[in-house]
């Protein structure tokens, strides 16, 4: 088995090696010397060795003496599950907004991301986290909308 | 030489007429407000204050943009600080020192190093300017496309040395950078460029959205895996912080280091005199400046001072320079100078070399705000502190799904599109995955903001001729790329004697 | 012609007043627009597009009397906003404010988005093209650059957005006198003039924002590609004068996504040609070195066709155009 920087080599040495691949296909230029494929491929290229080095080296420490097995010990107790859920509830947030509009889908999601992250103790926290989460989408709406002129995204519900 | 200062003294005491200084303390409190909000860049709270100024005389309009601009800069530091996610592009190096500082336990110290440093440097900055301008100007003209080539390349080699665990990622970590701006559309023909056919990919990554959702989400989510269910009040929890510090201390902390000041300042000018890098990326350079200068270089990121100094410094002293770009040239030397040119403009000022000249009082109102501004910060910060404390004692809870929202609102606003937004997701997951895999986040950044420009200059260079030799012998250029190898090469050297001398590489990850 | 001009459009606005009152009178809906209008500007603030619909926006705003807010949708050479506003309903609510990289980002084949996907509503500037040389060159007028350029084909060089309008102007003159540029590619005439004032490129296409310059011995005007010299600028020759056929200049107008309904149209329209004669933003115009140039829906339509056929050419001569 990879640590995990060899593991990250590995992952970058393959996006690298696939994305040159793809500037096979671009044209060249007419007007310049160089075509659109000529930068991509020299940074293409940085990027491919770069990560080569790092999975050498971790294929070379493997060899040689082992590297103490310190890094599970260090993701130990962390709350991976909760950023996980974080994570997936923002991209529900990000995929309603614009069938639900800026204001319904704010509310929403900081009305469930709150007692995610903390479970409030009593009804006073619960009436916390409400009063947060129609402050944070009726202000910002306002705020953007009526001073600054930021039109966000009203809704496909308003036939607009 | 003396007209000049006499000129400028009659200026500023126009300045500090009610006319002009209400709407420089308007611009400096919103410049406050939008450059501390995580997600609001200066920008866009100067796009905010344009429609506000059509309706006042120029100097007016543009001391107000002035206030915005310096307060900004300034403000980025405060959320910097206090929760690690820099409020701008220009406080990015800022919270590497800054927010351990305010996890020491010393949150006021963190932010009034800063707001000193920002004081400082800015006001060093724009009297070394206002004197300067020309001869400054006439270097940054002579820099054709090979020798913006050299200097970019310059930049983000330095960068490498940022890293303290390992130059190898440092330096993927700049790759990425720079082949993240190589998707989309190519900026010289306009060619689709490793789109998979996706209009979603065509107008690449834009850069707020991928920025925002690196360093929002890499500090946000590392804070929520370390909640636990049910702790309640998370970021209540520990000594309570305290912003009161003693202002002499603090102003002695900067004073007893004058090289550091002056080469942080230094460093933010001729980077802001350069068209087209601005604070973005002088501050991370000041930065490491301090880092490779200092005696104790492994004791930076662990919130000490000197950090906060070099980036706050240099940010300031970067709005100076680009100032006088645009004011010499009438070339802005970043988007916010850009808009300010588009005010001037509509005022029917048009800047360049002709504009000192034939509006003194404009040009040299524009310095006078500049310098006014500096003073009107520090006490909008000084009166709103007790503001940025409640915003700290929030519960993480509360405080996470505010900024998120507000993440998402800076993504969308600048280019109304939700594409944006979706970047904005996608770079997130990015920016937390590189956490873990302990890759620097800085160096990405660099590149992101460098990316166009080096190819573009490339390219340039090659259809001018295409000698490729032409970027050694020509003396600037050379010089850029041998600075270049040899700040690898020292980063390498001083990498392995830490490592002979610490025994075993360290591993520790939480260096954004 | 001016006066004639006006009188036309006054009749026209007349016209177009009484059609759209009694098309919304016989309408149930409510009236358009009850909500902000959203102006798509395809380029970042500040840019030169930028600076010529952000005096306009308040005057659209008064004479429709409702919010007119600007939208800055920049991206690979505005062709993003354009796909924006293609995709927004046809309601009004989403106007779009093109120039004319919309003819030549079709043909260089940087976007399938054309022209006809939009209404046309109004055009209300023109901003001629002035050929720049940079101070480091020994020409004094045209005569001696045309006699260098045919001395050294291919070595004069020129800054110019590829692809784009900049470099169509250029690419006119060439033709028009049987002579060679290299370009070089500088995005925006801001680039463009740092690199010339450095004497990195040696010709570029600007225009009268630049006259400051001009006057400091920074830059000199070669020619401008108008019908009639510029008062403004009252030396500088027309490329008709010297005797070539060149004429270019860039326009920009308000569209609407195709199908936006006629009464609405028509509503949009008054306003344009209400706000497009305010003395203020003939004021503004000038000092952006633009001439308020107004079209009604039929003329810019007209226009449209005109110079898409123009630009179908001239790519197809420059080799720029995508085959599809």
């Amino acid at each position: 088995m990879l640590s995990r920087d060899g593991v990250t080599g590995l992952v970058f040495l393959a996006l690298s090696l696939f994305l040159l691949a793809l500037t096979r296909g671009l044209p060249e230029s007419t007007m310049v010397p160089v075509g659109a494929g000529f930068y991509p491929r020299i940074v293409l290229g940085i990027m491919a060795v770069l990560s080569a080095i790092m999975l050498v080296r971790d294929l070379r420490a493997r060899g040689g003496a082992r590297a103490p097995a310190a890094a599970p010990a260090q993701g130990a107790g962390l709350n991976y599950r909760l950023v996980a859920i974080t994570f997936g509830l923002f991209g529900f947030y990000v995929a309603l907004l614009p069938g639900l509009g800026f204001r319904i889908a704010t509310f929403l999601f900081v009305l469930v991301l709150q007692p995610v992250l903390d479970p409030p103790p009593g009804w006073r926290r619960w009436a916390l986290v409400f009063v947060v989460a129609l402050a944070t989408a009726l202000f910002t709406h306002l705020v953007f909308e009526h001073y600054l002129s930021v039109l966000l995204p009203r809704g496909s519900w308003t036939g607009v | 030489m003396e007209i000049i200062y006499t000129q400028l003294f009659g200026s500023i005491l126009d300045m500090l007429h009610f006319k002009y200084l209400l709407p420089l303390l308007f611009g400096t409190i919103a410049g406050v407000i939008g450059g501390a909000l995580p997600g609001i860049t200066i920008t866009m709270t100067i796009i905010m204050v344009l429609p506000f100024t059509f309706g006042l005389d120029p100097l007016q309009g543009l001391a107000a943009m002035t206030g915005v601009y310096v307060g900004g800069s300034a403000g980025g530091s405060i959320t910097a600080s206090l929760i690690g996610i820099p409020g701008t592009p220009s406080a990015v190096a800022t919270t590497f020192d800054g927010f351990p500082m305010t996890r020491n336990g010393e949150p006021g110290r963190a932010i009034w190093v800063g707001v000193w440093a920002a004081f400082l440097g800015g006001a060093l900055g724009g009297i070394f300017l206002i004197a300067s301008t020309g001869p400054l100007a006439a270097v940054a003209l002579e820099f054709g496309p090979w020798e913006y080539f050299s200097l970019f390349v310059f930049a983000l080699s330095m960068v490498a040395g940022l890293v303290g665990t390992s130059i190898t990622k440092g330096l993927l970590s700049g790759a990425i950078g720079l082949v993240i701006t190589v998707i989309g559309t190519d900026p010289i023909m306009g060619v689709p460029r490793l789109t998979l056919g996706t209009d979603f990919l065509r107008g690449g990554f834009p850069f707020l959205p991928v920025l925002i959702g690196i360093f929002a989400f890499a500090q946000l989510m590392s804070d929520i895996e370390k909640m636990r269910r049910g702790a309640g009040g998370v970021a209540a929890a520990g000594p309570t912080p305290r912003l009161w510090v003693s202002q002499a201390k603090v102003l002695w902390e900067i004073l007893s280091r004058p090289f550091l000041l002056v080469w942080s300042t230094l460093i933010g000018v001729l980077i802001g005199v350069l068209p087209g890098i601005g604070g973005s990326a002088a501050n991370v350079m000041a930065y490491d400046q301090a880092k490779k200068f200092s005696r104790h270089p492994e004791k930076f990121g662990t919130g000490i001072p000197e950090g906060i100094i070099a980036s706050e410094a240099s940010n300031n002293a970067n709005v100076a320079g680009s100032l006088v770009t645009i004011m010499a040239f009438g070339i802005p030397g970043d988007a916010v100078t850009a808009v300010m040119l588009g005010a001037m403009t509509i005022h029917g000022i048009q800047p360049g070399p002709l504009f000192i000249s034939q509006h003194p009082a404009v040009a040299y109102g524009i310095y006078a705000a500049y310098l006014v501004s500096l003073p009107l910060m520090v006490l909008t910060i000084a009166a709103g502190s007790r503001l940025w404390m409640r915003v700290i004692s929030v519960p993480k809870s509360i405080l996470i799904p505010i900024v998120l929202v507000l993440c998402v609102i800076g993504a969308y606003a600048l280019n109304n599109i939700m594409d944006d937004v979706y970047v904005l997701l996608l770079f997130g997951l990015a920016g937390y995955a590189m956490v873990k895999l302990g890759i620097p986040l800085a160096p990405l950044i660099l590149g992101l903001i460098l990316g166009d420009q080096i190819e573009v200059n490339l390219v340039r260079a090659i259809a001018n001729d295409p000698n490729p030799w032409l970027f050694i012998t020509h003396p600037i250029s050379g010089g850029l790329l041998a600075a270049s190898v040899g700040s690898v090469v020292l980063a390498l050297w001083q990498h392995r004697r830490h490592q002979q001398r610490a025994g075993m590489p360290e591993d520790e990850d939480n260096d954004f | 012609m001016p006066s004639l001009h006006t009188k036309e459009t006054k009749t026209m606005k007349r016209i177009i007043a009484a059609v759209s009152c009694a098309l919304v009178a016989a309408s149930a809906s409510a009236a358009y627009p009850d909500r902000p209008v959203k102006l798509i500007v395809p380029w970042a603030a500040g840019g030169d597009t930028d600076n010529i619909f952000r005096p306009f926006a308040p005057l659209l705003q008064k004479h429709l009397a409702q919010t007119v807010v600007i939208a800055n949708v920049g991206g690979a050479s505005g062709t993003v906003g354009e796909r924006e506003a293609k995709n927004a309903p046809a309601d009004g609510y989403t106007v779009f404010a093109p120039h004319d990289f919309v003819h030549s980002a079709y043909y260089t084949g940087v976007t399938d988005v054309r022209y006809t996907d939009f209404d046309p509503i109004c055009m209300i500037s023109s901003t001629p093209s002035v050929i720049t040389a940079s101070p480091k060159t020994p020409w004094k007028a045209w005569a001696q650059l045309q006699a260098d350029a045919k001395a050294r084909p291919g070595q004069i060089t020129v800054g110019a957005s590829l692809g784009s309008t900049s470099q169509f102007s250029m690419a006119l003159v060439e033709k028009a006198a049987g002579i060679k540029f290299k370009y070089i590619p500088y995005d925006g005439l801001a680039p463009r003039m740092n690199a010339i004032l450095g004497g990195h490129i040696d010709l570029t296409d600007s225009n009268l924002t630049q006259k400051s310059k001009v006057q400091a011995g920074l830059l000199k005007f070669i020619a401008i590609m108008s019908e009639k010299r510029n008062p403004e600028i009252p030396d500088v020759p027309t490329m008709k004068e010297l005797g070539f056929n060149v004429v270019y200049a860039v326009s920009r107008g308000l569209m609407v996504p195709k199908g936006t309904p006629e009464a609405v149209q028509a509503t949009l329209a008054t306003a344009c040609v209400a706000a497009a004669k305010e003395p203020a933003f003939a004021n503004s115009m000038t000092l952006q070195g633009t001439e308020v140039r107004f079209l009604d829906r039929k003329g810019y339509a007209q226009f449209l066709k005109d110079n898409d056929a123009l630009y179908k050419e001239i790519s197809d001569e420059l080799g720029l155009t995508k085959k599809r």
